[in-house]
């Protein structure tokens, strides 16, 4: 498969204190990692976080290979934007710009590789719920989060598939080219999910218990 | 049972003016037989008739219930009495992984998270799938991706399964494990495909064309049916 498809990777049952952590504290945990560092917009908060998060994971038995792998898209778009910003010579923003978002997606893995995504729904459903009264779905958008994160992976695969189409015909830099089966794709499969979801009476019943 | 009373599907017309499309008309049938194959050309109405069996789709004229529950006013307890099967098992599965798509499926029926987690994997060791339990969902073969969808629809457990060309997109060595699978369901199977072999497995075939059905009985003569009409106009 794809070896980029997984910018938010998924569960694998471990030991480690994260995988035991209660989702709730992980939840926090995620935030105390990603809202400093957007706040403070200084090298040092970014790096420390950075580290503080990569221990985490680290110190979880995940290693350093899993904890990366963010598939070439994702480590595309952080070059991309270091080097936007040492262009323009803003070499505090050029790390702490890609760095804030790094520690963004590396904080969410600590949630994604480490708890179940039922686990994740509950949760969510849990602190949704008092917003009832304001018109908030709970189930629903627990349900909307789970597959989101299921299909990151499958839309991110059609982008690839794309482009090999398009540089198979020599057409690689037509952008036109690269969008439009992309967009196709989200939509028949977004079609068929939707269609999938009814089929199996999901969203019919509550999901928590 | 499912029972097809007077079904028609009938959509409006894609630019003014022209005629409204049929696909399906007037369709009246019982569906009794432990395992049922539907067969006919590409847009000839299969996936339209299956639809309608769990109020996927509704029917413009007529009525359709199954296991004695109207399928446009009961849709819900249809769709726990008839589970779906889709030809693409990937937009099937809603969750990352296996035991998570299963789990899903069991929230209806089981309480407790730790309880569903344990089923979900019993469910999954049953078809020899307990390995992938934790495997992202984009990294199974076709045959395997297959197998879980029906273990995640089996486990509402339906009195009913529709599939809807289910081993289109399987090599031949996966086709030969699911219809092996298919074989050994005491559900009530109701399934369309292109494969012959597989139609023959069925002890009733429906041949569907232009949205009617054109021939309904023994698999032999069906598929014979079928194949010389086929042959007359390619
Ligand atoms: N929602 C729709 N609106 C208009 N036409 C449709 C719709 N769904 C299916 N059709 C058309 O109905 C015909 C029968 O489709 P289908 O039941 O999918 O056939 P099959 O499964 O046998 O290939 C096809 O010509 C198809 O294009
Ligand atoms: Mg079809």
């Amino acid at each position: 498969m794809n070896a980029h498809a997984n910018v938010l990777g998924f569960h694998e049952p471990g030991d480690g204190w994260l995988f035991r952590l209660p989702v709730g504290i992980k939840y926090l945990l995620m935030l105390a990692m990603v809202v400093p560092p957007l706040a403070a917009v200084q090298w040092s908060v970014t790096l420390a976080c950075l580290v503080a998060t990569l221990t985490f994971l680290l110190t979880s038995g995940i290693h350093l290979g899993r904890a990366l792998r963010l598939g070439w898209m994702m480590w595309s778009i952080l070059l991309t934007l270091a080097l936007f910003h040492l262009a323009t010579l803003a070499p505090v923003s050029a790390f702490v710009r890609p760095g804030n978002l790094l520690v963004a997606v590396l904080a969410a893995r600590m949630l994604t590789l480490t708890t179940p995504t039922p686990e994740l729904m509950d949760a969510l459903v849990w602190v949704l719920r008092p917003l009832r009264p304001l018109g908030v779905n709970a189930d629903q958008v627990a349900l909307a989060v789970a597959l989101m994160i299921r299909s990151i992976p499958y839309l991110l695969g059609t982008v690839d598939d794309a482009r090999m189409a398009a540089r198979a015909r020599g057409l690689e830099r037509n952008p036109a080219l690269l969008l439009t089966p992309v967009i196709l794709g989200a939509v028949a499969y977004a079609e068929r999910s939707g269609e999938a979801l009814v089929a199996r009476g999901i969203g019919e019943r509550p999901l928590a218990d | 049972m499912i029972h097809l009373d007077g079904v028609s599907v009938v959509v409006p017309a894609s630019r003014r003016g022209d005629a409204d499309r049929t696909l399906l008309a007037d369709v009246t049938l019982t569906l009794t037989e432990h395992r049922i194959g539907i067969i006919g050309a590409n847009g000839s109405g299969k996936s339209t008739l299956l639809r309608l069996l769990n109020g996927l789709r509704l029917p413009t004229a007529g009525t359709v219930t199954s296991g004695g529950f109207d399928t446009a006013s009961q849709g819900r307890q249809v769709r726990t009495h008839v589970g779906f099967i889709f030809t693409d098992p990937l937009a099937q599965l809603v969750m990352s992984t296996p035991i998570e798509d299963v789990e899903l499926s069991l929230r209806s029926r089981i309480k407790g998270r730790e309880n569903r987690t344990r089923e979900a994997l019993r469910l999954l060791e049953e078809r020899g799938l307990g390995k992938l339990a934790h495997q992202s969902i984009h990294d199974l073969s076709g045959g395997e991706r297959q197998l879980v969808a029906l273990t995640s629809v089996l486990a509402v457990e339906p009195k009913i399964i529709v599939a809807d060309e289910p081993t289109t997109l399987l090599d031949l060595r996966n086709r030969l494990a699911l219809r092996d699978t298919f074989a050994r369901l005491p559900q009530q199977l109701i399934f369309s495909t292109h494969d012959m072999d597989v139609a023959s497995d069925a002890t009733r075939v429906l041949v569907v064309d232009g949205g009617r059905i054109v021939a309904d009985g023994d698999p032999a003569a069906a598929i014979r049916f079928y194949e010389r009409s086929m042959a007359m106009t390619p």
